[in-house]
């Protein structure tokens, strides 16, 4: 395996590095090509003002939220994956995509503006997130209470949008079929510095409780008997849920980040969360930053919604995945 | 005082109690045994010595406290436990997973200290496990991996041990490799108490062997006083014939083919 062969300090810097020429590239690229000269003399503040507006007031917003989102989904799924043992597990296991589509089509059915589908989305999650959270009562993780409550909760949502749509105009169920699929054209800074700030500091509790995510992940029983208490698992939850609450109410759902990002980062920087949690971070940010550049790009001048790139990469990186893991002895 | 003390404890799983009145005293540096056919309660018995079950009626009390008053970093600090199996595979290496045995000994933020590799690498070598350090434990033997395991116990705490089914599902070799290890930490101080199935191995090492039978003890005693061919048959329901180990003089029981009671 990968694992073996290279330092977890060569990998790191091989992915920072990575992710700062897609960063620089994802600058550059688009509608207008800007070259890094100028890009470096427009984000000093000199050069063309033209170039500046483009970079800062369209490109830059939308790559940071590929990032903010990216980080958050692969992180909240990586926290998920490794609390409920199961490598299927994804960021909207217990039902927040389904709360959060609820309140972003009941938002859009009634003309809301942007902030308020946002807005929305986020109560939406929350409130599937409370759900959960009081259904499965004592909080036994482990246990499939919590997908089964989070999965039933996801049937009822899921029924609530379509009886919405039942009773909705067309141009209306559009608006809210593209919502649902996840999409990053509405980016804007007035909600991105909350939310970014929000994701980082769940983030850091996350990495602040690495060790007892290696742990968990080896069983309840092991983990109790080792001084796990309920409340660590609780604040892992709660974290967890709320950075995918933080990402599908800024861009919709989008899929497969949260559930192959942390696979393939655990291939290649081992089960440890202190190297996982932040390897799982950048490479979500920048899956989702590549998958984006591909929507805008694929079929101009349509931009298609990421959830729909994500989609197809992330299938096709699972299919390799789990050949792969098929082919090893 | 002794380490573990069950008094009279109801337990189990809803209207149907598992244990049924159980006594048990575990006195510090005794090596005791538990067997009993399945479903006589001994996973159960583990379960409330462990905290992870609260009794329903009676007592389980650790150093003289009830267990349920203990915060779990506490008991995880004066006593580690071997359950049957871990859950998950992930591929940590045996060091690292040695090493988490340290995490109730740890401050959150704590980075290892000198302390805390000594007491792996002595819990390492302890078990004979030193030579496997960078391997993954989801690719090791199951002998190997129940070695590790003890050793990730020994490095949380070596002074009492408690231990499920240690030996169920290994090769004679590491059986004898496993209670052997068991035997010399005894030797050395330490508390074992651990599930057994096979009624040798419980009758070569311990100084007590209880037997457990419908939720109670149903005998308690030096292997050499209990056991006879008429309590272990009562026990089990099957028919044996006690002899002796010609190598530890400890009762051997040899169970007689076609004669389930």
């Amino acid at each position: 395996m990968l694992r073996r062969k290279m330092k977890a300090r060569y990998k790191s810097l091989i992915l920072a590095l990575i992710g700062i020429v897609l960063v620089l590239v994802s600058l550059s690229t688009g509608g207008t090509f800007i070259s890094p000269r100028s890009l470096v003399d427009a984000l000093a503040g000199g050069g063309d003002p033209v170039y500046y507006t483009i970079l800062v007031k369209l490109r830059l917003p939308r790559i940071l939220l590929a990032l903010v989102i990216g980080a958050s989904l692969a992180v909240s799924g990586t926290v998920f994956q490794a609390v409920l043992k199961n490598p299927l597990a994804d960021p909207y296991i217990i039902g927040v995509s389904g709360g959060a589509a609820l309140g972003a089509t009941v938002g859009i059915v009634c003309n809301a503006a942007p902030f308020m589908v946002s807005a929305a989305a986020f109560l939406g999650s929350i409130g599937a997130i409370t759900g959960v959270y009081l259904l499965t009562g004592r909080m036994r993780l482990g246990s499939t209470s919590l997908i089964l409550s989070g999965i039933a909760l996801g049937f009822i949502f899921s029924a609530a949008v379509l009886l919405i749509y039942a009773l909705s105009r067309s141009d209306q169920i559009h608006r809210a079929m593209l919502w649902l699929m996840g999409d990053l054209s509405g980016a804007r800074y007035d909600l991105l510095g909350g939310m970014g700030a929000a994701s980082l500091l769940l983030v850091c509790a996350v990495l602040y409780y690495h060790r007892h995510l290696d742990i968990i992940s080896l069983g309840d029983r092991f983990s109790k008997n080792l001084g796990v208490s309920g409340m660590d698992v609780k604040v892992l939850f709660w974290a967890a849920s709320l950075l995918a609450a933080v990402s599908v109410s800024l861009a919709g759902v989008v899929g497969f980040v949260g559930l192959i990002v942390p696979h393939l980062m655990r291939n290649i920087f081992g089960p440890g969360h202190l190297r996982l949690v932040p390897a799982a971070a950048v490479g979500g940010a920048l899956f989702l930053l590549v998958s984006d550049a591909i929507g805008r790009s694929i079929a101009p001048p349509y931009e298609v919604p990421v959830g729909i790139i994500t989609g197809f990469l992330g299938g096709a990186f699972f299919l390799v995945h789990m050949m792969r893991r098929e082919g090893r002895p | 005082m002794s380490v573990f003390e069950l008094r009279s404890v109801y337990a189990g799983y809803g209207p149907l109690a598992v244990l049924r009145g159980l006594d048990l005293a575990v006195g510090d540096g005794d090596f005791i045994s538990i067997i009993g056919p399945n479903g006589a309660g001994k996973s159960t018995l583990i379960r409330v010595i462990s905290g992870e079950m609260a009794p329903e009626r009676g007592e389980a009390l650790f150093d003289g406290r009830p267990v349920g008053e203990y915060r779990r970093r506490d008991m995880a600090r004066r006593f580690s436990i071997v359950h049957q199996a871990i859950e998950g595979s992930a591929a940590f290496t045996v060091r690292e997973f040695i090493a988490m045995g340290r995490f109730p000994h740890q401050g959150a933020l704590a980075v290892e200290s000198d302390t805390d590799r000594e007491r792996v690498e002595w819990a390492a070598e302890t078990a004979g496990v030193g030579h496997l350090a960078r391997r993954q434990i989801n690719e090791l033997s199951g002998g190997e991996l129940q070695l590790v395991r003890i050793a990730h116990a020994l490095a949380q705490n070596s002074r009492v041990l408690v231990l499920d089914e240690p030996v169920t599902h290994l090769d004679v070799r590491h059986a004898v490799m496993v209670m052997d290890l068991l035997w010399k930490l005894h030797r050395e101080g330490a508390t074992v108490l651990t599930v057994l199935h096979d009624v040798n191995m419980a009758s070569d090492y311990s100084d007590r062997i209880v037997g457990i039978k419908e939720g109670s003890v149903f005998f308690i005693g030096h292997p050499g006083d209990v056991l006879s061919y008429e309590s272990v048959e009562a026990l089990f329901g099957t028919s044996c014939i006690v002899m002796k180990n010609p190598t530890t003089g400890r009762p051997f029981v040899y169970p007689v083919p076609g004669y389930v009671k």
